[in-house]
């Protein structure tokens, strides 16, 4: 009997995946644990393994051909083995979580409790999911806090979350904004945003509807840590080395949330989810798109694997090849638009982080050195920070800490 | 248009078939000279005399059986049974004859007969004479039964239930009886599909699925709900089997909120079988499981303040309705 192998869900958000390329063909003998497909999700590519042993009777979901989660992509089943003239078609099996797939969901190469890490139970009314679903709305954003018994979301949380107008809550209706309603004009094109950008569009959404944000702004004195990376660049430079400025931001972060416990924890749902271990995430741009790829234990890593792994990972996630593991899992995100010479700016929070740090460009200005002008580099940072977890005071205490180990580079060092 | 009563506009409608076609004739007790207990037969039998108004001894089991025998041999029997209640000592008349007859005649006979009859409570008339059991005809294959809520529909079902080839068990109610209502002039031939539902208010929030006096309960808590800022949508049953489910999963796909209110008892009741009939059709499309009131699971009390606390009156639907729409986190102002 042919075993159906479904596309699994590899990462929270997707809701369908792209074959990249079949790694086994028709015929081929698998045993468990073979990698048979790379399958390309809205935030990277993952490798799909068997989990029986057989022979791959039948792909169904060719290269570069997309499918919904749960579509039956492939059949495994006894050498000779008969394929079923009706081969099962390209059904959607509804709710098929890798669970009931048989498909391991890939381990974070270590777990880090993650507040509000989606359960997949989400108790929403079957309206309410359907809206959802149709929206493109992750009702796992909401999950416990709908209005109905034991904060099942209904109808009403789900057209509030959509902004929806008229919504006959006398006492609680806040006007939602207007939508967007107007004709696309005949001059423009439209088309189907990628996986990606929905995954990303739904996240910062996400983030901006429930996460209050405050911004701490600060700006900071990088003369001896442009000096310090020039020398250090020339040591290095032989073994074909090299250290960014973006590198030195990242050690510098790691460490002072290490120093401030009570900045460098997560808000989830009344609890604080306490972060024992710095895991930084670094917005890498796209081509079209973004993605956050995640350096785990930056305190205990010194700057030149922070330099040779950043650099790892924004490779790859250039090239799509990014892992799922690399993806999840971190604790505060840099954000570095310096390369583009934009002097400051303010980013929007990651859930479920406390903050990220958006890094201006280092621009050489005047400055009042006693009763002197200097001509100093200066770095302008803004801090956005989750409100829920941690307060303005413990965001100024972790800028000044940062500021002092940038300012002092050597204690990067050290 | 004419201001009728539903008992006023049930007897044009007897009068009218009557008139129309000599095979109709009415059969049941004191429906003659005394001109039936709830006087919906008045003036008929000196109109069209005992032979098509015939009076027939306290004898249910023998007065339906004899209108199924006349119905088999070409005529159209209407037959009164003086409350639902009675109707039991004629069950099996009605549940294995009737019903039965066409399909265990291989088609070839049929029993176009109408059985009327009031059901309902809330006059005080205790236990046995305050039952709503027309789920128990409506779960036998092969009867029909009609239960109209005003006027216009009484009229225009119960020519329509005198027309059909089949036994239709007519559900009257006995507090319908003086409710008065616009019904067509006798010329328009007016007459109401059976097997057809009718929105009877329309609404967007929530859905009330009622039949029989239930409707006006239902419309009534409509207004009170309107206060407070949500459309209730009324779907009126009319007909009990066949039951038009479309009517219904069209209204609940719209306001996906649904509440089946009946004044019988709730246990196998219509509420059950329509919330089995929406969870399937109309499963992702609610907002939160289907809901019903219906009348307290005892016998009724003849004591007024527990015949008032069994039945399932306005209060009691509005309270279950605000209680469903609060379930969607839809909290009205007072």
């Amino acid at each position: 009997m042919a075993v159906e192998i479904p596309m699994p869900r590899l990462s929270d958000t997707m809701e369908q995946g792209t074959v990249a390329r079949w790694l086994k063909h028709e015929g081929d003998r698998v045993a468990e644990g073979d990698v048979i497909a790379e399958i390309d999700t809205d935030k990277a590519t993952m490798e799909l393994t068997a989990f029986e042993d057989g022979v791959l009777l039948k792909i169904l979901v060719g290269e570069g051909e997309s499918a919904d989660l749960g579509t039956t992509i492939a059949l495994i089943g006894s050498e000779g083995e008969e394929v079923p003239e009706a081969a099962p078609p390209l059904e959607q099996r509804e709710g098929a979580a890798p669970s009931d797939t048989g498909q391991r969901e890939p381990e974070p190469a270590e777990p880090v409790a993650r507040p509000s890490q989606p359960t997949e139970e989400v108790k929403a009314s079957p309206i309410a999911r359907r809206m959802a679903t149709d929206a493109g709305l992750d009702l796992r954003g909401l999950a416990g806090r709908g209005s109905g018994p034991d904060g099942r979301i209904v109808k009403v949380d789900v057209e509030r979350a959509l902004g929806a107008e008229g919504v006959p809550v006398a006492q609680t209706a806040a006007p939602g904004p207007t939508p967007a309603t107007g004709q696309t004009p005949a001059s423009d094109e439209v088309i189907e945003a990628t996986p990606m950008l929905r995954a990303v569009a739904q996240r910062m959404s996400e983030s901006k509807a429930t996460v209050p944000h405050f911004y701490l702004d600060a700006e900071i004195d990088v003369s001896r840590t442009l000096e310090v990376r020039e020398e250090l660049n020339q040591a290095l430079a032989d073994e074909g080395e090299k250290v960014s400025v973006n590198d030195l931001v990242v050690r510098a972060v790691a460490l002072a949330l290490i120093e401030h416990p009570k900045f460098h924890r997560s808000w989830d749902d009344g609890k604080l989810v306490l972060h024992k271990s710095a895991h930084v995430g670094i917005a890498v741009a796209l081509d079209d798109g973004l993605i956050v790829p995640v350096l785990r234990s930056v305190e205990q890593k010194s700057v030149r694997e922070i330099a040779r792994e950043s650099r790892d990972l924004a490779e790859r996630a250039r090239a799509g090849k990014l892992r799922q593991s690399e993806i999840e899992g971190g604790t505060f995100t840099v954000s570095n638009l310096g390369m583009f010479g934009i002097p400051s700016f303010s980013a929007v929070v990651n859930p479920p982080e406390p903050g990220i740090l958006a890094v201006g460009a280092a621009v050489r200005r005047a400055v009042v050195e006693g009763d002197t002008v200097e001509i100093r580099s200066i770095m302008a940072v803004t801090l956005s920070v989750d409100h829920r977890a941690t307060s303005g005071a413990e965001g100024a205490r972790l800028l000044a800490s940062i500021k002092r180990r940038l300012e002092q580079p050597l204690l990067l060092l050290a | 248009m004419a201001e009728l009563t539903y008992r006023e506009a049930l007897r044009r409608a007897l009068d009218e078939e009557l008139e129309r076609d000599d095979r109709v004739f009415l059969m049941g007790e004191e429906i003659g000279r005394f001109e039936g207990s709830y006087k919906v037969t008045a003036g008929l039998w000196a109109k069209y005399g005992p032979k098509r108004v015939r009076e027939t001894p306290i004898s249910e089991e023998g007065f339906v059986g004899a209108g199924i025998g006349a119905a088999m041999l070409g005529l159209r029997p209407v037959v009164e049974i003086m409350t639902i209640n009675f109707i039991l000592v004629a069950q099996d008349m009605v549940v294995n004859h009737a019903a039965k007859i066409r399909y265990m005649f291989g088609g070839k006979v049929g029993v176009p007969m109408v059985i009327r009859t009031p059901g309902g409570a809330g006059a005080q008339l205790t236990a046995q004479h305050s039952q709503s059991l027309e789920v128990w005809f409506a779960h036998v294959p092969g009867l029909k039964v009609v239960a109209p809520s005003n006027p216009a529909d009484a009229y225009g079902l119960l020519k329509s239930a005198i027309r059909d080839d089949d036994p239709v068990l007519f559900v009257e109610n006995l507090v319908l009886y003086n409710v008065t209502g616009s019904v067509p002039e006798p010329e328009e031939d007016f007459t109401l599909p059976l097997g057809r539902a009718h929105v009877a208010r329309e609404g967007t929030d929530l859905t009330i699925v009622a039949h029989s006096y239930t409707v006006r309960r239902a419309l009534a808590v409509a207004d009170r709900l309107a206060q407070s800022g949500f459309e209730a949508e009324v779907v009126d049953l009319r007909t009990l089997r066949p039951l038009d489910v479309d009517t219904v999963v069209e209204s609940v796909r719209k306001t996906n909120r649904v509440l089946i209110a009946e004044e019988g008892w709730a246990t196998y009741g219509v509420g059950a079988e329509l919330a089995a009939r929406i969870g399937r059709a109309c499963f992702d499309d609610l907002d939160a499981p289907p809901e019903r009131v219906a009348g307290a699971e005892v016998p009724m009390p003849y004591a007024k303040p527990l015949e008032l606390a069994a039945l399932a009156l306005e209060d009691k639907v509005e309270a279950a309705a605000r209680s469903l729409l609060a379930e969607c986190g839809l909290v009205g102002s007072a």
